[in-house]
Parts: structure tokens; C-alpha cells; sequence
């Protein structure tokens, strides 16, 4: 275990330098006028920039004032009763509400109950574990759709909250499972 | 389905924030005017021209709660200091003492800037002893505290967008020698197979799948930097595929959902600041908990783009790549 974990981690320090380095490289080696290309590709970088900046405001801007309104305590302690009966403790479900919408807000959570219980209580590696396999869903939406300025979102925000909701329960069992 | 989350989001933001000041405003939870009971004592001797007087300020922490109605005690001493001029003295307790609620709210409220606790205290002998305090009113903390999320959370979500700059450009300055050069196209063909069944309506051979890969590789990888920027420009190649340039299609959700979704070999990097050396026995964890979310994520956004309600919305694909 400890042996794939460093061999993956070394894999991934090497990725970068190994990418940044390696495409204008071949690029030469393939003729291609790679400053003059690198400098073409790195103008679209403040265009995407400013086109995601109304779909993020107009997420983000909600996210603020619904967490500000204290309606986010007011959930959890309507759901705390209710997801008892699946087995989930009551400490973890500020994360499980938060981390689809706040990224920092989920790791202010991560760091308040390291603090509280110890990095080594079972809560805390569920909390970690949560944070780990689930991504800030509706950053990603402003994000990925905003770059190119789609509006109608479709399916993806059901299908993005059924992943999320999947994981935060699997790493409740998981979690369990391994150190409970 | 995002205009309902989205607009849900602002309307139940404004009903709680009026519920819990509705609230507050009924059981008076800050005790608005109302005088609270303190012993103070003077660190040292005062003297008649002392205009700060440091002190020591005694609370009784069962006064307190009844003063309250609350369940939580504050320490039974402060620091503090006592300011004295023309219009009487005003106590300001120490900056950044810990303080319990219904205080921690009034102080939040009423000194933003300094954050200490402070109000006019009267009936004070400088020889030390009883006095009371009367903090400032203290009204309506939700409607004011979701009015300055709003605003903040704009001010940051520009922030955050224009801090990509640096790493968009220089991913997509990148990818336009990887594309040029003919290492796309290799990734592309090497991939095909293990992904076309997910993303059908991706054309053989199309940048778009080489875009993906690379993207859902630096997500794997934790390089949450890098993985962005491959994202936007696969998007990007996929929406050259899109003839409804509003509407996402059936890969971009799969990609979308690929993405909040995928397995994470390494995890984040915020996660291993805040986890340390604990991280070591995680990491099997969310292998597997991301390996289980991953097939999920893929099977909904299959099924869904497949359910009469998101399928009447796709868009026609344009038929040359």
C-alpha cells in the first residue's frame, strides 16, 4: 500500500514538469513554430477567464446568501433525523450539504472538526474521505458551461448531485468499514 | 433544473434571513437597551486624569445565562479597558477575547473594525466594584448578513475568475503546440475505444476525445490546477460539435459528471494541507468511494439523457466533425 502510494505520488509530481516541458519538445521535434503557437493557444486564457465571470457571479452570489441566511443550519437540522435511520452521523451532514455548493466552506468544515474531534476520530476521516471524492458540483457547472456559454444545463445537475449524494454515503460505509 | 435551484437558493436565503430575524426581534435574543450587571476592578490605582483605565472585568456566569436565556457560559474574567471623557465611560473588552453567543454577535455587529465587545457603563467607582452595561442594539443580523454575501461573494467569484487567467493561458498556450504538433491525435487514437461508448456522439478521431482524456487524467492525478483548463478546452472542442450553442449536450454532461465524479489516485492538495500524515490511510478510501461515484456519475448522466424530460431538450448534432 505504502509502496503504490509514493510510486503514484512521485508519478504525479513528475506529470507536470513532464507536460510543461514535453509538448513544446515534441513540438520541435514535429517542426511546429511552438513559441508562435504556445502565444496563439495562451490568448483564448483571458477570454475563457472573463466568459465564466457572470456565470460564476451569478452561482456563487447565491451560494453566499443562502449559507449567510443560516437556512443551511435550518436543513441540517431537518435532515438529522431523517438520515439517522441510514446509519449517518449527525456531525458529518454540514458536509454533506455544503460540499456540492462551497469548496472553501466544505474545508472550513474539514479543518473545524480536525480541531474538534482529532484527526484520528472516525468523523473526521469521514469528513476528509467526503472531501476527497466529491468536487464543488456547482463550481464546476459555472465553470465548465460558462467557458463556452451554455446556459441550459440539461441533466447535469441531477447527474452530478446523484454522483455526489452516492459518494457521500459510500464514504460513510467505506470509512466504517476500513477503521470501524 | 438550475433555474429552480438557482432561484430556490434566493428565496429561501430571504425567508430564513427574515424567520431568524422575525426571531430574534420576538424574544429580544440581544437584550436591546436592556443594562447588564459587571464587576469591575482596576488593574492599578486610578487616578483623576486617567482617560484609559485598564481593568479586569468579573462575570457571573449563572447571571449571565438568565440575563440571556442561553445555555453557554462566557470566562469569568476578562481584561478589558475603560475609556473615560466628557460623556461618561465606556467599557471596550479585550480584542478578540473569546466570547460566547448572543455576545459574539453583538461584537460582530456593533465593532467590526476594533472586534472588541464595548458599551456606556454606569454607576462605576474607580474604586472598583459593581457598574452596568448597555451594549448597542443590535437588529436584523440575517437580512444584513445576506445582503453582504451577495455582494462579497460577486466581488470574490470575479476574483477567483480572473485569478485563472495565469494558468488558462498558459494550458491552452500548451495544448495549441500539443494539438499542432500531433499529440491530441495520438492520445485520441489510443483512447477511442475504452471511450467512445461514453461519449457517442463524439466523431472518430476528434480532438475533443484526446482533450478529455488529458483532462480527466490531471483530475486523477489531483492536479486540480491543470485539470481546469484541460476541461474548459475539451468543453470547448465539444461545443464546436454542438448546433444549440445554449444548450449542453449528451457528452458535455458526461464530461461534466466524469469530472465531479472522478477517482482521485492522489488526493487534493487542500486536503493533504489539512490532513497531513493522516492522508496515508484516506487514500484507499477515496479510491474505492470515487471508483463507486464514477460508474454512478456515468450510469445517471446515460440514463437521464435517456428520460423524456432532459431528452426532448437535446440538441441536433452537426453532422460533419
Amino acid at each position: 500500500m505504502e509502496l503504490i502510494r509514493s510510486i503514484i505520488e512521485t508519478a504525479s509530481v513528475f506529470v507536470l514538469p513532464a507536460l510543461i516541458v514535453g509538448f513544446p519538445l515534441y513540438g520541435l521535434l514535429k517542426k511546429v513554430a511552438v513559441y508562435e503557437e504556445f502565444v496563439e493557444g495562451a490568448k483564448g486564457g483571458f477570454q475563457v477567464a472573463v466568459t465564466i465571470i457572470p456565470y460564476l457571479v451569478a452561482i456563487l452570489f447565491a451560494i453566499g446568501m443562502f449559507r449567510a441566511s443560516g437556512a443551511m443550519d435550518f436543513m441540517v437540522e431537518g435532515l438529522r433525523p431523517l438520515l439517522g435511520i441510514f446509519g449517518v452521523p449527525p456531525e458529518v451532514l454540514p458536509m454533506m450539504i455544503m460540499r456540492p455548493l462551497t469548496g472553501s466552506g466544505s474545508a472550513a468544515i474539514v479543518l473545524d472538526m480536525i480541531n474538534q474531534f482529532g484527526e484520528d476520530s472516525i468523523l473526521v476521516k469521514m469528513v476528509a474521505t467526503m472531501f476527497g471524492s466529491t468536487e464543488t458540483t456547482f463550481y464546476v457547472i459555472a465553470v465548465y458551461f460558462g467557458a463556452v456559454n451554455i446556459k441550459k444545463t440539461r441533466h447535469a445537475v441531477p447527474a452530478g448531485l446523484i454522483a455526489d449524494i452516492v459518494a457521500m454515503f459510500a464514504a460513510i460505509f467505506v470509512v466504517k468499514w476500513l477503521f470501524g | 433544473m438550475l433555474n429552480y435551484i438557482w432561484a430556490g437558493l434566493i428565496i429561501l436565503s430571504l425567508v430564513f434571513g427574515m424567520v431568524y430575524d422575525i426571531n430574534d426581534l420576538a424574544s429580544d435574543t440581544y437584550r436591546n437597551g436592556q443594562a447588564f450587571e459587571v464587576n469591575v476592578e482596576p488593574n492599578a490605582p486610578v487616578t483623576d486624569d486617567d482617560r484609559r483605565i485598564p481593568v479586569t472585568v468579573a462575570i457571573d456566569a449563572a447571571g449571565y445565562q438568565s440575563f440571556y436565556g442561553v445555555t453557554s457560559s462566557p470566562d469569568s474574567t476578562y481584561q478589558g479597558v475603560i475609556i473615560r471623557n466628557q460623556e461618561g465611560m465606556q467599557l471596550r473588552f479585550a480584542q478578540d477575547a473569546s466570547i460566547p453567543e448572543p455576545w459574539a454577535t453583538i461584537r460582530a455587529e456593533t465593532s467590526e473594525r476594533d472586534n472588541d465587545l464595548r458599551g456606556p457603563l454606569n454607576g462605576w467607582q474607580t474604586a472598583g466594584g459593581a457598574a452596568s452595561v448597555t451594549f448597542s442594539e443590535v437588529k436584523f443580523v440575517k437580512m444584513r448578513a445576506i445582503a453582504s454575501a451577495a455582494l462579497t461573494m460577486a466581488e470574490l467569484a470575479v476574483e477567483l475568475a480572473l485569478g485563472l487567467i495565469g494558468v488558462l493561458a498558459l494550458w491552452m498556450g500548451l495544448l495549441q503546440i500539443a494539438e499542432k504538433s500531433g499529440i491530441i491525435n495520438s492520445v485520441v487514437r489510443v483512447t477511442q475505444p475504452v471511450l467512445r461508448p461514453l461519449f457517442p456522439d463524439i466523431p472518430k478521431g476528434h480532438p475533443a476525445l484526446g482533450m478529455i482524456v488529458l483532462n480527466l487524467t490531471a483530475n486523477m492525478l489531483g492536479l486540480g490546477n491543470a485539470a481546469t483548463p484541460l476541461g474548459i478546452k475539451a468543453m470547448e472542442e465539444l461545443q464546436t460539435l454542438n448546433e444549440d450553442k445554449e444548450t449542453a449536450t449528451d457528452s458535455m454532461v458526461m464530461l461534466l459528471a466524469m469530472n465531479t465524479a472522478s477517482v482521485q489516485l492522489v488526493p487534493p492538495v487542500l486536503l493533504v494541507a489539512l490532513m497531513g500524515l493522516q492522508i496515508n490511510q484516506l487514500i484507499f478510501a477515496i479510491i474505492i468511494v470515487t471508483g463507486i461515484s464514477l460508474v454512478v456519475a456515468i450510469a445517471s448522466a446515460k440514463l437521464l439523457s435517456k428520460t423524456k424530460r432532459f431528452r426532448t431538450a437535446t440538441p441536433k448534432l452537426s453532422t460533419e466533425g
